[in-house]
């Protein structure tokens, strides 16, 4: 550690004001933070007592991302791999250049956005379109808006709903046939078997000839890393546990969805058919939960969880689209600040009239 | 924002061409404060004819041509229309060049005309028409006036232009029906031709346009 520490003292002076790489401060910044704690202290109140920072917290949405990503690693082979390193490089390039304009630090929420998107993308999608797709994301999802914690969208939704509706055809084609361990050293390329999700099947009427068990551990076609609730249910319970992602959205959205559910299957069976298919248990757990695009007050919450999966049952069931967890999230972060704001008024006003 | 002190113009008896107002106000009306740009006005048929760069310049053409001949003859009746229905009158007057030009369309374009289906009858509704007929040529005379209609459409068909220039290049591969990129390396982005596209394109052009105009005078002072 203490020959980085040295690399990165020997360094500073390039970066500090009046050195020839000033431009880049930012980045210099990140990889120091990355390396060793921030030394700032803040210098007035309020002073959290919580030993989560930022960057801890993201940091803990990545290990409760690994079970998802591992299991899709396993899945669709080292192609992913890839992708989330082009995801990277690309939404990075993005975020570095409006650090470097706007004078300010590089965020770490981009750490979580930039792994998430490709895991939500079909396995099998041209690498270009990653790069596009993720700067498009953080271009239009997040730093128009403000930065990280001024996004009205969540980044990675932004990125997948650019794609899906610019390129239908490669997104809706480009679903890779779950594949056994011999995946691991496979590259998946656009020639690969292109399956139909489940939830495509079931479009065409056919859908109850996929197995439960291979719903829930993840052996069906599907955008990278949805397709296995088991490993979905391990990252997300450790983030439920951790109080990272709160259960108020999660249960709102999963509950509502089975309500749902119920009123238009037949048997439990299919109910489970139902949460085990698609982005919805991704989505309710990775991207439904987002801090800063979901509502803040508790109650909030809950209804910005219903709207989600009552949305996503109304897509599946009564629309042309196959899945609707995307558009979905979108629509619950459109309501979120609304759903806030008449809280807080009710509130108010119930405090006025009691004092 | 008539200044007094100039002289009239010529067409009302005054002395010089417009009182070397013509200017200001082309530049007013074009760029200062652009209708789209800065006044956020015709937004409707800017998102919705711009899929392709023809449409967006024969859109262009029917607002400069409708803009001009209804700010002409508001002005010139500017004297004998009573206060109580001037709107009435205005939007009769302006209707009467959409029409024109909506029948031009279909006689001679008619690919074109269907192509732009109610759009060119919409511009009757048109924000920036009945505002220049409302704003400038109730009290200005009419060449004066003429020009103001005149660099108002300006304004709003080279945005347009621009608009429908990148969203066709963009969202298939050609420009004016010509293929620019090739099939070979370029996937169409149909994000572009649908509406969706038409708002991020539409802000872009004009966050750059409002960029480079600078913020406004007014608001500098304060």
């Amino acid at each position: 550690m203490k020959i980085i520490r040295k690399v990165f003292d020997g360094l500073q002076p390039l970066f500090e004001d009046g050195g020839r790489l000033k431009t880049f401060k930012a980045v210099y910044e990140a990889l120091d933070n990355f390396f060793f704690a921030p030394s700032a202290r803040t210098p007035n109140a309020p002073h959290l007592r919580d030993p989560l920072d930022l960057k801890r917290y993201m940091s803990m949405v990545i290990v409760g991302l690994a079970p998802a990503l591992l299991a899709a690693l396993y899945l669709n082979g080292p192609r992913l791999l890839a992708m989330i390193i082009v995801s990277y490089m690309a939404g990075g390039a993005v975020e570095v250049a409006f650090a470097a304009i706007r004078k300010k630090e590089i965020h770490e929420g981009f750490l979580v956005t930039g792994l998430i998107f490709p895991m939500v993308l079909p396995g099998a999608l041209p690498l270009w379109m990653v790069a596009v797709g993720v700067a498009f994301g953080v271009f239009v999802g997040k730093e128009l808006f403000g930065g990280v914690g001024r996004n009205v969208f969540n980044p990675a939704i932004v990125a997948r709903c650019f794609l899906a509706l610019a390129y239908p055809r490669a997104m809706s084609g480009g679903y890779v046939a779950p594949g056994g361990p011999g995946r691991l050293l496979e590259w998946v390329g656009l020639d690969a078997v292109s399956g139909a999700t489940p939830l495509g099947l079931a479009k065409q009427g056919t859908w109850m000839d996929v197995p439960l068990l291979d719903m829930f551990l993840g052996r069906i076609a599907g955008s990278a890393a949805e397709t296995s609730t088991l490993a979905i249910l391990i990252g997300g319970g450790f983030l439920l546990m951790t109080r990272v992602a709160n259960w108020r959205t999660v249960a709102a959205v999963l509950g509502s969805a089975t309500v749902m559910a119920l009123m238009f299957c037949d048997s439990l069976t299919e109910v489970i058919w139902q949460l085990c298919a698609g982005g919805l248990m991704f989505g309710a757990f990775f991207m439904a939960t987002d801090p800063v695009t979901s509502a803040a007050t508790n109650l909030g919450k809950v209804i910005y969880g219903v709207i989600i999966g009552v949305v996503v049952m109304l897509i599946r069931n009564f629309t042309g689209y196959v899945e609707g967890v995307m558009f979905a999230i979108l629509l619950g972060n459109i309501a979120a600040p609304v759903i806030d704001e008449i809280l807080y008024k009710v509130r108010f006003r119930r405090l006025q009239i009691e004092g | 924002m008539a200044d007094m002190k100039q002289p009239a113009c010529v067409s009302c008896g005054g002395a010089g061409l417009c009182g070397g107002k013509a200017l200001a106000t082309l530049k007013d009306g074009s760029w200062t404060t652009n209708p789209l740009a800065v006044q956020m006005l015709g937004i409707c048929s800017a998102l919705a004819v711009t899929n392709r760069l023809e449409n967006s310049l024969v859109m262009g053409a029917a607002l400069i041509f409708v803009c001009v001949g209804s700010n002409l003859i508001v002005s010139l009746l500017r004297k004998a229309i009573p206060t109580r229905i001037r709107m009435i009158v205005e939007v009769a007057v302006i209707a009467t060049f959409v029409i024109v030009f909506d029948q031009f369309l279909k006689a001679f374009y008619w690919d074109m005309s269907k192509q732009l289906g109610p759009y060119v009858g919409l511009i009757i509704t048109n924000c920036i028409v009945m505002g220049r007929a409302e704003a400038f040529a109730l009290q200005n005379p009419p060449l004066l006036s003429m020009i103001d209609g005149l660099a108002n459409g300006i304004g709003y068909a080279v945005i347009l232009a621009i608009i429908g220039f990148f969203r066709e290049l963009l969202g298939a591969g050609e420009v004016m029906g010509f293929r620019l990129l090739s099939d070979g390396w370029y996937t169409p982005n149909q994000l572009m031709i649908l509406a969706p596209g038409a708002f991020f394109a539409l802000g872009i052009v004009i966050a750059i346009f409002n960029h480079f105009k600078g913020p406004d005078p007014e608001e500098k002072k304060q």
